[in-house]
C-alpha cells in the first residue's frame, strides 16, 4: 500500500478551498451581516462574480428579470439559495481541471456534479420532504476525490478495469485495491482538509456505501441514489462507466419503484436545459 | 461534419457530409437506422421506455420513450426516401449500475421495449452492443452507414 501515500500528499498540493466558498458556507450558520461581508469580499473577484450572477440568471432560478449585482441578488433569491450558488460559482473551477484519469473531457465532471445535485433536490420533492440545508453542497462534491485521483488512476487503470471486468469487482472495490484509497475516501479527507461540516464530510465518504452509516444522515441516501441515477443516465461518466453498485435497501427505504426512477428521470430532463447556463460556466 | 444527438432526441439525415452522433448511451437506448441504397440514416436516442409513464410529456417529445420514439425515427427516414427492406438497423445502450437485485433495470427494461417493438414491426436487428456496465458513444457516418461506437474502458469499435 505504498501507493497511498503519494496520493494522500496530493492532498497537500490541492489549492485550499476558494475561501470564498467556505466563507459562504459558514455563513450559513451565522447572521445575515456575515453573509453581507461574503459579498463585500467577492465583489472583489470578478470570475467569481460573472459565475454567480451568470447562475443567478440562469432558467433554472427562474427570475423574471435579469440581475446585475450580487446585493441584487440576495434580495431576490434569498440567503440559503446565494449561498449555494456561490458555492457552485466558486467550486467550478476545480471540477473543471482535465480529468485524465476517468477519461473525461474537461466540464463533464463538473456536469456530473451538477447533475447530481439538482436530482438529489427532485428526489426530495419526489418524496415530499424538505430539503436539508446541506443536501446540494454534499451532492454538488461528492466525487471530488476523482479530481484528485485522476492522475493516479491513469496509470493503473488497465489493473483497475482488469478486476472490475474479470472479478466483478466494483470500480471503487477496485480503486481501493489497486491505489490503496477509493475516491470518495480521499473525497472525504480532502473535505476535511477544508474542514467541511461533518455531515457533508459522510455523505461524500459513504456515496457508494450508504449500507456502512451509522450516523443515521438524512442527506446521505439521497446523495446516493441521486448520484446512481445521474451514472445511469450517462451525465458525466468517465471510463469507470457504471461500474458501481445498485443498493436495493435503499430504494426500498424510499419505498422506490422502477416508475418512481423514470418520473425522477423525466423531471430531471426538463430541468436540464434550466440549468446549461450553470453546466457552461 | 458532426451533428449531435442529445438525449430524448432523435435526427435523420441524408447529407453526406454529416455523421450523426450521440453521447451518454448509459441505459438509455441508441437507434441508428440507414438504408444502404438511398443512403438515408438516423438516430433517435430514447431514454425511457413506455409512453404510459407521461402521456402528456410523450406527445411534447416523443423521443423521450422507445415506443414513441421509434416509430418517429423510420418514419422520418421514409421522408427522405428511405424503404424499410433497404435498412439496417443498430442499437447500442441499455446498460446500468452493478445490481443484482435488479431495481435499477431502467437499461434492460429500454433493451426489451426495443425488441418488442421490433418483433411487431418484422424489424431485425443487424448489429447490436447492448447491457453491461459501459457508456457509450454512437456515430453513423451518412455517407457510407458505418457506425462506429466508442464504449467507455473498451475504446472504439465498429458495430
Amino acid at each position: 500500500m505504498t501507493k497511498i501515500a503519494p496520493i494522500l500528499k496530493s492532498i497537500e498540493k490541492l489549492p485550499p478551498f476558494p475561501r470564498l466558498a467556505t466563507m459562504a458556507l459558514t455563513a450559513m450558520e451565522d447572521s445575515e451581516s456575515s453573509l453581507d461581508q461574503v459579498v463585500a469580499i467577492i465583489e472583489y473577484d470578478q470570475a467569481i462574480t460573472a459565475n454567480v450572477l451568470r447562475i443567478c440568471n440562469s432558467a433554472y432560478y427562474g427570475l423574471n428579470r435579469k440581475v446585475h449585482s450580487l446585493r441584487q441578488a440576495m434580495v431576490l433569491l434569498g440567503n440559503a439559495q446565494i449561498k449555494e450558488i456561490i458555492l457552485a460559482g466558486t467550486v467550478v473551477r476545480f471540477f473543471r481541471s482535465y480529468n485524465k484519469g476517468y477519461a473525461l473531457a474537461s466540464g463533464e465532471l463538473w456536469k456530473h456534479a451538477v447533475g447530481t445535485a439538482v436530482i438529489a433536490r427532485i428526489i426530495c420533492r419526489h418524496v415530499r420532504k424538505a430539503e436539508p440545508p446541506s443536501l446540494f453542497t454534499a451532492a454538488l462534491l461528492h466525487d471530488v476525490g476523482k479530481v484528485v485521483l485522476n492522475s493516479f488512476v491513469d496509470g493503473y487503470f488497465d489493473k483497475i478495469i482488469t478486476l472490475v471486468n474479470e472479478k466483478d469487482y466494483s470500480f471503487l472495490e477496485a480503486e481501493a485495491e489497486i491505489l490503496g484509497i477509493n475516491h470518495a475516501e480521499l473525497g472525504a479527507r480532502i473535505a476535511e482538509s477544508w474542514s467541511f461540516p461533518e455531515d457533508i464530510v459522510c455523505a461524500i465518504r459513504l456515496h457508494h456505501n450508504p449500507e456502512k452509516d451509522n450516523s443515521g444522515s438524512q442527506i446521505l441516501p439521497i446523495v446516493y441514489l441521486a448520484n446512481i441515477i445521474t451514472l445511469s443516465m450517462g451525465i458525466g461518466v468517465g471510463r469507470d462507466g457504471l461500474s458501481y453498485r445498485g443498493q436495493e435497501k435503499i430504494m426500498k427505504d424510499f419505498g422506490f419503484k422502477a416508475r418512481d426512477l423514470q418520473e425522477i428521470i423525466i423531471t430531471f430532463y426538463d430541468e436540464f436545459n434550466e440549468i446549461r447556463d450553470i453546466l457552461q460556466l | 461534419m458532426d451533428v449531435i444527438i442529445g438525449i430524448a432526441d432523435m435526427k435523420v439525415s441524408h447529407d453526406p457530409d454529416v455523421t450523426l452522433v450521440t453521447y451518454s448511451l448509459g441505459s438509455c437506448i441508441g437507434v441508428a437506422v440507414y438504408d444502404t441504397v438511398a443512403r438515408v440514416g438516423g438516430i433517435l436516442h430514447y431514454m425511457l421506455p413506455e409512453s404510459d409513464v407521461n402521456p402528456v410529456r410523450a406527445k411534447t417529445n416523443p423521443y423521450m420513450f422507445a415506443d414513441t420514439g421509434i416509430p418517429m425515427l423510420f418514419k422520418s427516414c421514409y421522408k427522405l426516401g428511405a424503404v424499410k427492406r433497404q435498412m439496417i438497423v443498430k442499437v447500442a445502450g441499455g446498460s446500468q449500475v452493478m445490481d443484482e437485485s435488479r431495481v435499477f433495470n431502467i437499461g434492460k427494461r429500454n433493451y426489451a421495449a426495443l425488441r418488442k417493438i421490433f418483433w411487431r414491426n418484422n424489424i431485425l436487428i443487424d448489429a447490436e452492443d447492448v447491457g453491461g456496465t459501459v457508456n457509450r458513444t454512437m456515430r453513423l457516418n451518412i455517407a457510407t452507414g458505418e457506425t462506429v461506437l466508442k464504449v467507455s474502458g473498451q475504446g472504439f469499435k465498429t458495430l
